[in-house]
């Protein structure tokens, strides 16, 4: 790794460097919410000036850029019964990430194991991956932060170069050759012992901050364990089977395909749409079976695939601990509560 | 690929029938075949798709020759009792066109109070004949739904295309939320707003909510949507019953919901 | 690491993601030669890939599913329920169940589909050579099965005895009934069982569960080494063959010898929408052909 130091006000020129680059997505003010509190989210940026790269969490993740919402899979040109499929729309602009947070570094790193890996690689995901540029920045952990317990408080690859406020200074940490020719052509410095203590001051200072922990300790076996506790009942009860969950998770990626006739006839679409392992489909099976009809097992499902099934298979969650699902829960389901309680009598 | 114009038409080569289509309103805004109306660009396909016998926001006149029907409003007159039962009589397929047709929708708020004084509020010194706003389904075998106050052009020219085509007719099962987050919407609960969306089907693309402004419920219940939480959030939010079910009576889709709280919590 | 950002597009050779989507999302075509009625509810298609090329890379194993597509109607996972040695030539046996089913109910000979595949584990067909065979289905369990069967018909050598039992919820409901004289002429011993022939007064054979047959084979050989030298083959829903399994586990019958597949409504088949997994595993990777062994790991499988 290569480490630099640039004043604040470089940074405004790696903006004007990378814009003519791409879509610059970074974070904005979106409202001030109830409680008079900043909320911010992730938007095309035009002007540096209205990056507010002091943010909390986002509302909603990054990842809709990515892997959005709604898309178009195929289109079908049909005639008789004859047909022809037509895959969907083309690659659009690079993508570039102007200050993710570590949580949503890691979790675009934990989508890459699930969409870029196995027999079958996700072309459109891939695309923007590949052409993708991030550059990171640090935070400060809010009360609902709990990376830390996840693992994902620091990243560690998945960005091009990484920034760490310093007061009045930038601590650059340079992953990436682009970055790296990026950063050549702005005032750059290389770091000295003293930028190195101050790196390690921002660093340990946050450190301390973190007031929410989850004890992961063989949380794999305790969820097997518990298959059957009635706190999933509990839960469950709360539960609005809304998908809120899955929508502002940044490594939520499961899915539901839809076709639909166009009105001429003549034509027709594929349609992927992400969905939710809460929703009461999602398990249905033809002819009306639904493998999970109630709450609880669609959210202990939810709870199983991200602590135990994605550690089994890759040791690590999927889960960054980012603390959105709990914040956006109107029933006020937690990641860290849900499985203190499922670890319950055991202290 | 075989020319586009051919006919007789075909989809996947199952012969495929122009149907004829007639719009009704019974007591309604007529909001919903307004929502018809919108975006040009597609109406010209919609028009290829069906034949309309009848449609009074667009044409005079109109035929009694049709297979498919479109009712939007509530019954809330004998007459109109009686011009539904011809419509069913006629129509192979009986659709309910929007929440009054579906739920009784606004109209049927004015069941909350006493006919008399309701007649009396509404039209002074010239009273007509009215009875309590009720949903088709309570006088007719009505085939299909579509939901919405209004309803959603799309929604209706995707369902259409899918009768006409024979393929099955599918809802969404999820609530609004569901739609309301993939635009990217902060939640309005965060915003200081009530919100029905945790509980309301899906399929408006979170119209209300994508302008700010909280959900009415009027596309009826999700399935099952967990209304005892909903009151459980507005409650903690500061939200009263009272608010609530408001809301929830609003459209009428929430009407077995709200007459077991009613029951339950001695409202009114 | 390398520069993931491009710079300038001709370093990169351009955007390919319609390239690359035209391979994740391709579908080989393939006609409906014909359509054969089984029963009120299910109809048997043939479907043969239109591509000479793809026809002759199609090849799947017993126990393998696929993806149909119907454009603007849907797309659902399917068993392949005919032989394994025709290549790009598939036999679906499909109840009309949903949207996408019903649709198919109506369509004619001749159209085309759109089939992705195949996917999926399969029932170990060469591991189980020299040893006794127990196909056991319920209902439409008999679809994945036939392709196991036909298997054994085109290799009938390798096998011990192969006994099939087969039950459904009533004499109308039995699929494949112009085959079974082809079955038995094979040497393969076919046991029928229905819940019920309340409406059929012309039923003459047995009536109950498959469970009651399996138990009368077992005491007709026990004794022997029966038990340890048989695979099962177990298809149908998860109530029939978890009794069935708890059966054979105590006639002990290895677990890792029993193979069932589970049913899942897939909407990828690669392992990434999410919809069939089983607790957290992929049914459309690591299934949905499972030893029992495995199937009782899984939570929520049955």
């Amino acid at each position: 790794m290569i480490f630099k130091v640039i004043d604040r006000e470089e940074l405004g020129r790696l903006f004007a460097l990378l814009a003519p680059l791409g879509r610059v997505i970074g974070p904005v003010e979106i409202a001030r919410d109830r409680r008079g509190e900043h909320r911010h989210g992730f938007a095309e940026v035009a002007d540096f000036e209205a990056l507010c790269l002091d943010y909390g969490t986002t509302a909603l993740p990054a990842k809709a850029y990515v892997l959005p919402y709604r898309e178009r899979l195929a289109a079908f040109r049909l005639g008789g019964q004859d047909w022809e499929k037509v895959p969907g729309p083309d690659q659009e602009r690079p993508l570039i990430f102007f200050g993710l947070h570590a949580c949503d570094i890691n979790a675009f790193n934990k989508l890459d194991k699930v969409l870029l890996g196995g027999a079958y690689p996700v072309p459109g995901y891939a695309a923007r991956r590949r052409e993708m540029f991030v550059v990171g920045s640090d935070c400060q952990p809010r009360p609902a932060c709990f990376c830390r317990s996840m693992g994902a408080d620091t990243a560690r690859h998945g960005f091009d170069l990484f920034l760490t406020d310093l007061g009045g200074s930038y601590f650059v940490e340079i992953l990436s050759s682009a970055a790296f020719n990026l950063v050549r052509k702005i005032a750059a410095r290389d770091p000295e012992e003293d930028d190195h203590r101050r790196y390690r001051r921002r660093v340990a200072e946050k450190n301390t901050r973190f007031t929410t922990q989850v004890d992961t300790t063989d949380l794999t076996k305790i969820l097997d364990l518990e298959f059957q506790s009635e706190v999933w009942q509990q839960w469950g009860a709360r539960c609005l089977s809304c998908g809120t969950c899955a929508n502002v998770c940044p490594t939520c990626y499961c899915y539901t395909v839809s076709e639909q006739a166009g009105l001429d006839l003549q034509s027709a679409r594929k349609i992927k749409t992400l969905y939710s392992c809460n929703l009461v489909d999602f398990a249905a099976v033809a002819g009306g079976h639904n493998f999970r009809p109630t709450s609880h097992a669609r959210l202990k499902y939810r709870y199983y695939h991200k602590h135990r099934g994605f550690v089994e298979a890759y040791e690590e969650p999927l889960c960054v601990g980012c603390g959105r699902c709990g914040e956006s829960c109107l029933a006020g389901i937690t990641v860290p509560e849900v499985i203190a309680s499922v670890r319950g009598g055991e202290s | 690929m075989p020319d586009s114009s051919s006919t007789p038409k075909n989809y996947l080569g199952v012969p495929v029938k122009r149907p004829k289509v007639a719009f009704f309103e019974l007591s309604s805004c007529e909001g919903c075949q307004l929502q018809m109306l919108n975006n040009e660009s597609s109406l010209l396909a919609f028009l290829d798709l069906v034949e309309i016998v009848r449609f009074r926001e667009a044409m005079s006149g109109g035929g009694d020759d049709y297979e498919i029907a479109l009712v939007e409003g509530s019954v809330t007159r004998s007459d109109e009792v009686e011009r539904l039962k011809i419509i069913r009589a006629q129509a192979r397929l009986l659709v309910a066109l929007g929440s009054c047709a579906c739920f009784g929708g606004v109209n049927q708020l004015k069941n909350r109070f006493p006919l008399d004084w309701v007649k009396r509020e509404v039209y002074g010194e010239h009273p007509i004949d009215t009875a309590p706003a009720r949903p088709l389904s309570d006088f007719v075998a009505v085939d299909l739904k579509i939901y919405g106050c209004p309803v959603k052009k799309e929604e209706v020219e995707r369902i259409v295309t899918d009768l006409v085509i024979g393929k099955d007719i599918a809802y969404p099962d999820y609530p609004v939320c569901m739609e309301c987050k993939a635009n990217g919407n902060l939640c309005l609960f965060e915003l200081g707003e009530p919100c029905l969306g945790p509980v309301t089907r899906a399929g408006c693309d979170a119209w209300c909510p994508n302008s700010r402004a909280g959900c009415w419920g009027c596309r009826g219940p999700a399935t099952d949507a967990n209304l005892a939480q909903m009151l459980a959030i507005m409650d903690e939010r500061g939200f009263s019953r009272e608010t609530v079910i408001d809301r929830l009576e609003c459209f009428g889709g929430f009407a077995s919901q709200v007459a077991a709280l009613r029951a339950a919590g001695g409202h009114r | 690491m390398e520069g993931r950002l491009v710079l300038s597009p001709s370093e990169a050779g351009g955007h390919r993601r319609r390239t690359d989507l035209a391979a994740f999302e391709h579908t080989c075509q393939a006609e409906i030669t014909s359509i054969h009625r089984l029963t009120e509810q299910e109809n048997l298609y043939r479907l043969q890939v239109v591509d000479p090329g793809e026809r002759e890379r199609f090849t799947f194993e017993p126990g393998q599913f696929l993806m149909l597509e119907l454009p603007g109607i849907g797309e659902a996972p399917f068993s392949i329920s005919s032989s394994p040695s025709r290549k790009g030539d598939v036999e679906l046996c499909i109840r009309r169940a949903g949207s996408l089913t019903n649709f198919l109910s109506k369509v004619r000979r001749g159209l085309h589909v759109g089939l992705r595949g195949p996917f999926g584990t399969s029932f170990p067909m060469a591991s189980m050579a020299g040893q006794n065979l127990l196909l056991i289905a319920g209902g439409l369990g008999l679809a994945p099965l036939r392709s196991v069967i036909t298997y054994v018909q085109e290799n009938r050598s390798h096998f011990e005895e192969v006994d099939i039992l087969y039950g459904a919820k009533d004499p109308s409901q039995l699929l494949f009934t112009y085959q079974y004289e082809m079955w038995q002429a094979d040497d393969i011993r076919l046991h029928l069982t229905v819940d019920s022939a309340a409406g059929d007064p012309s039923w003459d054979g047995r009536v109950g569960l498959v469970t009651g047959i399996l138990a009368e084979l077992f005491a007709a050989r026990r004794g022997g080494d029966f038990a340890s030298r048989t695979h099962a083959v177990v298809c149908g829903p998860p109530v029939m063959f978890k009794s069935v399994c708890a059966l054979l586990t105590q006639e002990e019958v290895p677990m890792q010898k029993m193979f069932v597949s589970l049913e899942r409504r897939m909407h990828c088949g690669m392992g990434k929408c999410c919809r069939c997994n089983v607790g957290s595993t992929y049914t459309c990777l690591s299934g949905p052909v499972f030893d029992y062994w495995t199937v009782m790991n899984l939570k929520e499988a049955i």
